[in-house]
């Protein structure tokens, strides 16, 4: 039984999922900046 | 337990992936996600601040 991760992912296989959940992340958090930055611009809630 | 190696981050950052298999834990993390999304939305229009504040 050759050394298993917790997961059961190899390092090959998280770093793959790694990169692209980095990918889709980014785009999440930079949509989310970008819906904050137009309700500020329309209607400052302070 | 001292004797662990520290992570360091952001570089060991993919060996989350070594503890949590996102093939089970992905789409309930997307759900937790959406949950929390809807309830700050429902808080936000709540108190007054919706379209027309």
């Amino acid at each position: 039984m050759a050394e298993q991760s917790l997961s059961g992912l190899t390092e090959q296989q998280a770093k793959e999922f790694h990169e692209q959940f980095k990918v889709t992340y980014t785009a999440f958090v930079g949509l989310a900046a970008l819906a904050h930055l137009f309700v500020i611009a329309a209607n400052p809630w302070w | 337990m001292s004797d662990v190696a520290k992570p360091k981050n952001p570089e060991d950052d993919w060996k989350i992936w070594l503890v949590v298999n996102p093939a089970t834990w992905l789409m309930p993390w997307l759900f937790a996600v959406l949950v929390i999304a809807i309830a700050v939305h429902w808080v936000v229009f709540a108190v007054g601040l919706g379209w027309h504040a």
